[in-house]
């Protein structure tokens, strides 16, 4: 046994890449091509959501070669996790779950598509707080890694020192690299396991805050409002009367421009929305009911 | 051709370009990265990925840097890869109306290039 403090730290970091190999899988897209993806439980695998193509059917590389067909249980665009139900389970013992503390060591993991594991070596950047995507997901902690990740790599497993998982790893804008908390996970993936997507209310219009113009600022009571720049056919901002160019001051009595708070307000489906809009110079309110996004 | 990139770039796409010409690849990824995009190499290609690519946090402006009506007009025509002078035209305003909302635009999103601009607004957007 060596003594040398850099040979001890080489071989601690080799040994939990040897460790974590079991639990990365890689998620074959073409012959040439693969993402990541980490075993959760003994028979499913969560995945980026964001970079997993369209499709039902998919074949996991798991360690050593073998390869295990694996079949979309769900996907989550709001949380950016997808889930994978294995056709057989695997015998794989759950790490714990780890807690990103800015400063820390962390590991991130990929599979290199025939069978083995690439690894990567940074610390944590940031540990925040609780935030919204914006695809409307609400994600425990907001955690980025100083270190680089490869395409391929994206969606295996992240460790702290001690190999507890801290979630997967993901890319944000500007590829940075971010990671999918393990909480999130957990609260995500029995309902995605279950339904196949997580429910959340839906109006069917695609909001840009913009600036109440001045001439109409007195009437509209506040500075800012969104502007309905999309709408969806037969959707239920449409059944309500909404249409493009209509600039919707509140939901519910929430300033619209504030958009984390419309989307946590319009988050249950079959909830009722009253909007007050601006259109044609006037003010007006309608009444809206929230469905659940199609797929 | 650019302004098509940039048009595919703000709607969080990758877009892989064979060139066969050395230099001309040399050129391109040059631009690429001036506008602030990422070249990845994979097998000699070159694949642009967009800024606004990846999972985002959605975004909340202050009400003195919200965009006016006007102004989201000006940023969708630039969205469609116009220039300035082909905005005026499609907005009927002139030119130098078309570079104070341009100005006016760039400041209040915190951008220094178009693409930017449309990268940060698309940040702003919410389909609910």
């Amino acid at each position: 046994m060596t003594t040398d403090l850099l040979q001890q730290f080489s071989s601690a970091l080799a040994e939990r890449a040897s460790s974590v190999q079991g639990t990365v899988a890689a998620l074959r897209l073409s012959e040439a091509r693969h993402l990541s993806a980490t075993l959760w439980h003994p028979d499913v695998a969560v995945a980026s959501e964001q970079s997993l193509p369209r499709g039902e059917d998919f074949d996991l590389v798991l360690a050593g070669g073998a390869t295990v067909k694996a079949k979309l249980a769900g996907r989550d665009p709001g949380t950016n996790i997808a889930a994978l139900r294995l056709e057989r389970a695997l015998d794989f013992h759950s790490p714990k779950i780890g807690e990103a503390k800015a400063g820390a060591l962390a590991l991130a993991f990929g599979a290199d598509g025939a069978g083995g594991v690439r690894a990567r070596l940074g610390i944590v950047n940031t540990a925040g707080p609780e935030w919204a995507s914006s695809a409307g997901g609400r994600i425990e902690r907001y955690i980025v890694l100083d270190l680089s990740l490869a395409g391929a790599e994206e969606g295996g497993p992240v460790l702290d020192a001690a190999g507890s998982r801290l979630g997967i790893s993901t890319f944000g804008p500007r590829g940075r690299v971010l990671v999918i908390p393990s909480a999130t996970i957990e609260r995500v993936l029995p309902a995605l396991l279950a339904d196949g997507r997580i429910a959340r209310g839906w109006l069917g219009v695609g909001l840009q805050p913009v600036a109440v113009p001045d001439a109409l600022q007195e009437q509209a009571g506040q500075p800012g409002g969104a502007m309905v720049m999309s709408i969806v056919p037969d959707g239920p901002a449409a059944k309500a009367g909404l249409v493009a160019g209509d600039i919707v001051l509140s939901v519910n009595g929430t300033p619209a421009y504030r958009l984390r708070r419309i989307a946590a307000a319009l988050s249950s489906v079959g909830s009722t929305a009253e909007l007050r809009l601006i259109r044609g110079g006037k003010v007006l309110s309608v009444k809206a009911t929230t469905e659940a996004r199609p797929r | 051709m650019i302004a098509a990139l940039r048009l595919l770039a703000a709607r969080r796409l990758r877009i892989a370009i064979r060139v066969e010409d050395a230099a001309l690849a040399e050129e391109l990824r040059r631009l690429v990265l001036d506008a602030g995009h990422e070249v990845v190499h994979e097998h000699a290609d070159i694949v642009m990925q967009a800024p606004t690519g990846g999972f985002a946090a959605l975004a909340e402006a202050e009400p003195r840097a919200l965009l006016t009506p006007r102004e989201v007009e000006v940023l969708g025509a630039i969205g469609e890869g116009l220039t300035n002078k082909a905005i005026a035209r499609k907005l009927g305003i002139s030119l130098h109306t078309v570079k104070f909302h341009v100005e006016s635009l760039f400041r209040k999103l915190g951008a220094r290039t178009r693409t930017e601009a449309l990268a940060r607004a698309a940040e702003r957007r919410m389909d609910v």
